[in-house]
């Protein structure tokens, strides 16, 4: 479903990802892992197509996406929650969902109600002000913002920075039922142990490049493979 | 080797400035545009310290010379004080000025853009205060400064060179700070506050320092105009008369050099002069130029030519720099080449 | 008394310069200096329309529509530098380059048409209302004006578009996010800030007149009151316009032009000084 080849992105002039290559089939939930600094999310930036990529092609669906505009990202099928969340803060939960269907204006009440039912906690909130919601809180909504454009392909940023354990598994419980849906899922993430429960294969990245791609079991059976590649996580 | 070849340029410039007289002494028009031409520069070097070194947008550089202007006319017609007197107070008073205004915005915190607005505002209340001062100043009609002020205004030779003496000590003090070890703290400061701060620099107290005598500098250039132009208005002190124009040069003549601001208001004061006969579309002219310069030659020509000189030197003494390289290799590289 | 009710209709007038430049800012995080300029260019074509013998109302929304393209032309050719970087750098940028631009469009006007003005009179100079003798033009204005924020209004709470012109100003990132096209919504804003600009200088030409050199003053106006009522409030914006629209117009009357400009400015500064927001800002 997502091709990239040998894709070069960053800042000033400056690269951060260096000829990174990965691949997302359809169905599946892929992590990508690695220390602070080692790219992960300059590369999703440069997929969300919010970074011009120096150099390399990224392929949805057999289409290129090169010279696409960020904001036709979306459209394509492809929704990208930032590790920053990028919410509404003045407008509700509500209203932050109801401008997630932006792009697909029909059938909202419908999506509702399906993201209320995985998120139950939003329906509680759903006429408070975003800005005013806890982190978990405002997690959550920024996946059900993400989801409410029926997207295929589901980009997520660490979504389990600022969570509590206990959340953070919840969390991945719903990713999970999310999966089983259909939604394919590529997510960044720092707390290897939750990624590597959901996703079956990984790539690590270091300085820029990829240093492991696999089946999460062989990172998770050595120990070595892991603190050489995390440090330990 | 370095350290004489660098007072070359600043050298060469005053020689040149020194003997334009020479050249265009016999027309008092074009001595005025060249008197002209060192006011603007001096201003320049002014806002050169300001924003170009400690990033203080001070859109009040006309309303700082205007204070220094109409402060002493006003002082030698009304309060009958001595010329070269009431020039030191209105220097003094446009010192105090500008300090205050930059210790309260480093007091305060205030980002560039927040401290452009201020300065900006203050400088039209003071132009409308010079407006509506009718009694006082005659407002929009103006003064007219014969007999008020040192007598620059009866002799071209006399005014060229005042305001070049003055650009000169101005220069020469720019070229020994920047050679002191001030010079050190004042390149750090532009580049972070913050971690200039940490390392131990009294930001504040260079930036307030800075101020004020870069404020000191336009309010006296401003009295010496208020003498050599025979006459003063407000609008000859308004922003897009002085501010703007300050810009630009800075702008051409290249920012935190020694010579851009000089080079830069003679490249003014030339476009100017040609666009004159064109009566409004001199600010045609300043506009386009703003916008231009800005988007593809921010750089200004001072750093072009030291460029371009620096690649010269190294192409006509390859061999000279070969050895050197080598020279400094074998010694471990302790020594910067050349 | 009379004073006041054109002091009302003159922060509506004020009102519709702000609100455009307010909204540039808040969507396109740009302030443009040229504003002013912008809405003289409004009047100027108006008059020009006119004076060919135009009617009126095809001459105001002429004027109008110009000056919407104008400000539309910046925000496609002379902005997209700016647009290209973020935060205090983007507004630096555009700060200048709008500083030049609005210098070379008040050259422009005033070299190639330093006579043309607009001035608009209308039959019966002025009618009694409930005892009080209103200026026609007061009425013509504050109904412009009125009718003109109703329309704004009714797109931004209405329209599908309106809704994300709200969410950009809250969040850019979050918008592209959610498939808002941020760049096509900057250029509409900005075609919208100087259409409101056209209304504005078409109003004042039928308040008193509008002539060629007048946009540095229309811009700065805007600015003060923008700073008062807060530049990321439009509501502020709107309350700082009535107010100051009312001080302007009783100062005018008693004290005289420039001690009012005094005033007003002091105002300005004081909000930056005590209260940067904005005095009046209120973010619904």
């Amino acid at each position: 479903m997502l091709e990239v080849e040998n894709l070069w992105a960053g800042y000033d002039g400056m690269a951060v990802v260096r000829g990174v290559s990965l691949r997302v089939d359809a169905g599946e939930a892929v992590a990508v892992l690695g220390p602070n600094g080692a790219g992960k999310t300059t590369l999703f930036r440069a997929l969300a197509r919010l970074l011009q990529p120096l150099r390399g092609s990224v392929r949805f669906e057999g289409r290129s996406l090169d010279g696409v505009p960020p904001h036709q990202v979306v459209r394509c099928g492809m929704a990208y929650v930032a590790a920053e969340r990028e919410l509404f803060p003045q407008l509700t939960v509500l209203e932050n969902l109801e401008l997630g269907a932006y792009v697909r204006p029909d059938g909202v009440r419908r999506r509702l109600e399906a993201v209320f039912d995985l998120f139950p906690r939003l329906a509680e909130r759903r006429a408070q002000r975003a800005g005013t919601l806890s982190g978990g809180e405002q997690q959550m909504l920024a996946i059900a913002r993400a989801l409410m454009s029926e997207p295929r392909l589901l980009l997520l940023d660490e979504p389990s920075t600022g969570l509590a354990p206990r959340l953070v598994a919840e969390l991945y419980r719903r990713l999970d039922l999310l999966r089983r849906r259909g939604v394919t899922i590529l997510l960044a993430e720092q707390q290897v142990g939750a990624a590597l429960s959901l996703c079956l294969r990984v790539y690590v990245l270091k300085n820029g490049g990829v240093a492991f791609e696999g089946p999460s079991s062989e990172l998770r059976g050595s120990a070595q493979l892991r603190s050489a590649y995390l440090g330990g996580a | 080797m370095r350290a004489p070849l660098r007072a070359v340029p600043l050298v060469a410039a005053a020689v040149v400035l020194a003997a334009l007289p020479l050249w265009l002494g016999h027309s008092p028009y074009q001595m005025r545009i060249a008197s002209l031409m060192l006011v603007l520069a001096s201003y320049a070097v002014a806002f050169n310290l300001l924003f170009g070194h400690t990033n203080q947008l001070f859109l009040c550089v006309g309303a700082l010379a205007s204070l220094g202007g109409y402060m002493s006319v006003l002082l030698v017609r009304d309060a009958k004080l001595a010329p070269g007197l009431a020039v030191v107070l209105s220097t003094a008073a446009a010192a105090a000025v500008g300090g205050f205004l930059s210790y309260v915005s480093v007091r305060r915190g205030f980002g560039v853009l927040f401290v452009g607005i201020v300065t900006l505002t203050v400088s039209l209340i003071l132009h409308n205060l010079l407006l509506g001062l009718r009694e006082l100043t005659n407002g929009e009609t103006g003064i007219v400064t014969r007999g008020l002020g040192l007598g620059l205004g009866d002799e071209p030779h006399r005014a060229y060179y005042a305001v070049f003496a003055v650009l000169l000590v101005a220069l020469l003090g720019y070229r020994w700070l920047f050679s002191s070890p001030h010079g050190a703290a004042l390149r750090a400061l532009s580049e972070d506050e913050v971690s200039a701060e940490l390392s131990g620099i009294d930001v504040t107290r260079y930036k307030v320092a800075c101020a004020t005598g870069a404020s000191a500098l336009v309010g006296l250039v401003g009295a010496l105009y208020a003498d050599l132009n025979g006459f003063i208005s407000p609008s000859v002190y308004a922003v897009g008369h002085v501010d703007i124009p300050v810009l630009i040069a800075l702008l051409l003549g290249g920012m935190r050099t020694l010579l851009g601001p000089v080079v830069g208001a003679a490249l003014f004061s030339v476009v100017d002069e040609l666009v004159r006969p064109f009566g409004q579309l001199t600010v045609l002219a300043y506009g386009v130029l703003l916008v231009a310069l800005f988007l593809v030659f921010r750089q200004g020509v001072v750093p072009l030519v030291e460029r371009m000189a620096r690649r010269a030197w190294t192409a006509l003494r390859p061999a000279r720099a070969k050895v050197a390289r080598t020279e400094g290799e074998v010694a471990g590289g302790t020594e910067a080449g050349g | 008394m009379g004073v006041a009710l054109d002091g009302l209709v003159l922060g509506l007038q004020l009102a519709l310069l702000s609100v455009g430049i307010v909204f540039v800012y808040g969507l396109g995080g740009v302030l443009n200096l040229a504003h002013g300029q912008v809405a003289v260019a409004g009047g100027l074509v108006t008059a020009l329309l006119l004076q060919a013998g135009q009617p009126p109302l095809v001459g105001g929304l002429g004027g109008v529509l110009a000056a919407g393209l104008l400000a539309l032309a910046l925000d496609r050719t002379l902005l997209q530098p700016a647009y290209r970087r973020k935060g205090e750098e983007r507004l630096l940028l555009a700060l200048i380059l709008t500083l030049g631009t609005s210098f070379a469009l008040d050259g422009l006007f005033t070299f190639r048409f330093p006579n043309l003005a607009l001035s608009l009179r209308l039959d019966p100079p002025s009618v009694e209302l409930g005892g009080i003798r209103v200026r026609t033009a007061s009425l013509a204005v504050g109904g412009l004006s009125l009718g003109t924020f109703g329309v704004l209004l009714l797109f931004l709470k209405g329209t599908r578009f309106g809704k994300a012109i709200r969410c950009i100003i809250q969040n850019e990132a979050g918008a592209w996010l959610c498939g808002v096209d941020v760049a096509r919504a900057r250029s509409a804003t900005l075609f919208l800030s100087g259409a409101l600009a056209g209304v504005a200088a078409v109003g004042q030409g039928f308040f008193s007149y509008l002539g060629p050199d007048m946009g540095p003053e229309f811009t700065i106006l805007s600015l003060i009151v923008a700073v008062v009522g807060g530049v990321r409030s439009l509501v502020g914006t709107f309350l700082a316009s009535l107010l100051l629209g009312m001080v302007n117009a009783l100062l005018s009357y008693w004290v005289g032009t420039y001690l009012t400009w005094i005033a007003l400015l002091a105002v300005a500064v004081a909000t930056l000084l005590v209260r940067p927001e904005g005095l009046l800002a209120y973010w619904p």
